[in-house]
């Protein structure tokens, strides 16, 4: 089970980091919530124990898996959740402030004045 | 008042202050002053705090009426408090500035009191989860108020901004899962005790992703390559909000996480932390002076001033770590008034300009001079006859590149018709007046920073 999730965190990790270094934004966000539930998962390794669920009335002597995590994670993807949604928001902004995305390299229209100062 | 009740007091203003005006247009100047003054409320209750706690010691309470090592532990001791004080003071200010000068968007105070509500939490907090949730409020907060602004370079820096510090929160998650996966626990105590029981490989690991996320945060050395980009094209206020009071998540998570929980660690990176930070000052200086605008100028020195506070963290021990909560302080009072009078025009500036200007470089009288002199005393102490070298050739580089940038700015553009409104030169000229009476009467912040190194372990004599 380790083995299982230490492979998907690095799949969602390097796949995530793939997609951060393209050039087009809403990829670049793909990026960023696939890093970001990576870590996500890693919170999920990072409890993991072996026994019954942990729900009261509990039996003596039988172990529980820790619940901590859960509750942990949870508050995780909802922080993730939200932040994803930001980013868009701030993406589809520069995407109508900029008419063009800066991804296409064939952009038809010329850039405005305030790029070309101080860049 | 109860203890329990006090602890929460600053908070509960904070997120209040914050969810009554979500609904409300904050370009109406009356909803700008009610959370000017929402904001001034929790800087009363932090001051009220902090006055208990000086007479009798930190304050703890655990949410939830659970029993300890159960619930989630919050406590106001010195540290927090310090650095609480300054970022809530720098958000007051801030926001005070930019409801004078005409508030354009209609979220910006509902924001800063939801940064105010992180902060505070951040401050407050003795588990390390509540510790990221409350960064993270934080964090949020400042991704929508970097793109404050009408130009598309705005929402660009925004952008730029926000992809580096979601990557800097997700290497802290790790790091903060890491920590409960070595220790088993969340609380802090606990964490700083049983952590001296894991095994030091792994350790050593969870303490460079915590080092790698708030060095980020910083803007330290080698993850740098944002800072200027985004102070840069963000809004003046913005820019000082994000580098004098966000940033103040970083030197305190240094401390917190580094010289509290950590310190085994700490003490053996000492050396390579020391190098960092004395690259951050010489780079930052030497890039400050070949930068051409002045919040470029601004950005590269703020990556040499973050320099000081690690190299003093590194030095580590009372001294070191009281130089570096001192340093921290100053350096975030200093970056409010540059940041501020960047985006301002008329003669009362310039004269801000160079009162800070000599806070930067450490020249008496000013509250920069004891920062630096605080750092000299430690390298001293340490026996690091570098360190006083550096200390010396960085003071003398920020001395050439704050008069360039003076130079530049009131200068050589001199005779610009467009003054900016009256109240707003005279806040900033105020804030920089404090910091120059802070260089006179220095006792009661370097008290206070003393009694905030002092509760770490690495500290106390």
């Amino acid at each position: 089970m380790i083995l299982a999730l230490a492979l998907a965190v690095a799949v969602l990790f390097g796949a995530g980091a793939y997609l951060l270094v393209k050039r087009d934004l809403v990829r670049v966000v793909g990026g960023i919530i696939l890093i970001s539930n990576a870590a996500n998962l890693f919170i999920i390794s990072a409890g993991l124990t072996r026994g019954r669920e942990p729900i009261y009335p509990l039996e003596p002597g039988v172990r529980v898996s820790d619940p901590l995590v859960q509750a942990l994670v949870l508050t995780a993807i909802v922080i993730t959740f939200g932040t994803a949604a930001v980013v868009l928001g701030l993406v589809y902004q520069v995407y109508r402030g900029t008419t063009a995305e800066p991804v296409e390299p064939e952009q038809e229209n010329p850039p405005l004045n305030h790029e070309t100062e101080g860049q | 008042m109860s203890d329990g009740a006090l602890l929460l007091l600053p908070l509960a203003i904070a997120w209040f202050a914050a969810l009554l005006l979500s609904p409300l247009d904050g370009r109406r100047r009356w909803v700008g002053w009610v959370a000017v003054s929402a904001l001034g409320a929790g800087l009363a209750a932090w001051i009220w705090l902090a006055v208990r706690v000086w007479r009798s010691g930190p304050i703890e309470m655990i949410a939830g009426n659970w029993g300890p090592g159960i619930g989630i532990r919050l406590r106001a001791d010195e540290l927090g408090i310090a650095f609480a004080l300054i970022s809530i003071l720098v958000l007051l200010a801030a926001l005070a500035y930019e409801v004078l000068g005409g508030v354009h968007e209609r979220a910006l105070p509902e924001l800063v009191l939801f940064m105010a509500t992180g902060l505070t939490g951040v401050f407050l907090t003795a588990d390390i989860f509540n510790f990221y949730v409350f960064f993270e409020i934080a964090m949020i907060s400042s991704f929508v108020l970097a793109s404050y602004g009408t130009e598309a370079r705005h929402y660009r820096a925004a952008l730029t901004f926000t992809l580096v510090n979601v990557l800097g929160s997700v290497v802290f998650l790790s790091g903060i899962a890491s920590l409960y996966h070595l220790t088993g626990t969340l609380d802090m105590d606990a964490v700083a005790i049983r952590v001296a029981d894991a095994p030091s490989g792994s350790v050593m690991l969870t303490a460079v992703l915590i080092f790698v996320a708030f060095g980020l945060k910083l803007g330290l050395f080698p993850f740098h390559a944002w800072v200027p980009l985004v102070y840069r094209d963000t809004w003046p206020a913005v820019a000082a909000i994000l580098s004098a009071a966000l940033a103040n998540i970083g030197s305190y998570g240094l401390l917190r996480f580094g010289a509290g929980l950590l310190p085994r660690e700490l003490d053996l990176t000492a050396g390579g932390i020391i190098l960092l930070g004395s690259l951050s000052i010489i780079y930052g200086a030497i890039q400050a002076i070949g930068a051409r605008t002045g919040s470029e100028v601004i950005a590269w020195s703020s990556i040499g001033q973050v320099g000081y506070i690690l190299v003093a963290i590194g030095i580590g021990g009372q001294i070191g770590l009281e130089a570096a909560v001192l340093y921290a302080l100053i350096n975030a009072l200093n970056k409010l008034v540059l940041f501020l009078a960047i985006g301002l025009r008329g003669w009362l500036v310039g004269a801000s300009v160079a009162l800070v200007a000599f806070s930067v470089a450490g020249v008496p009288p000013s509250a920069g001079f004891f920062g630096k002199l605080d750092i000299f005393r430690a390298s001293v102490a340490d026996g690091r006859n570098a360190l006083i070298v550096l200390v010396i050739v960085g003071g003398a580089l920020s001395l050439v590149y704050m008069f360039q940038f003076y130079q530049h700015r009131f200068w050589m553009n001199g005779g610009d018709e467009d003054v900016s409104p009256l109240s707003s030169r005279l806040l900033v000229l105020g804030l920089a007046v404090a910091i120059v009476a802070i260089g006179f009467w220095p006792e009661p912040l370097l008290a206070l920073s003393a009694r905030a190194a002092a509760v770490l372990p690495g500290g106390g004599v």
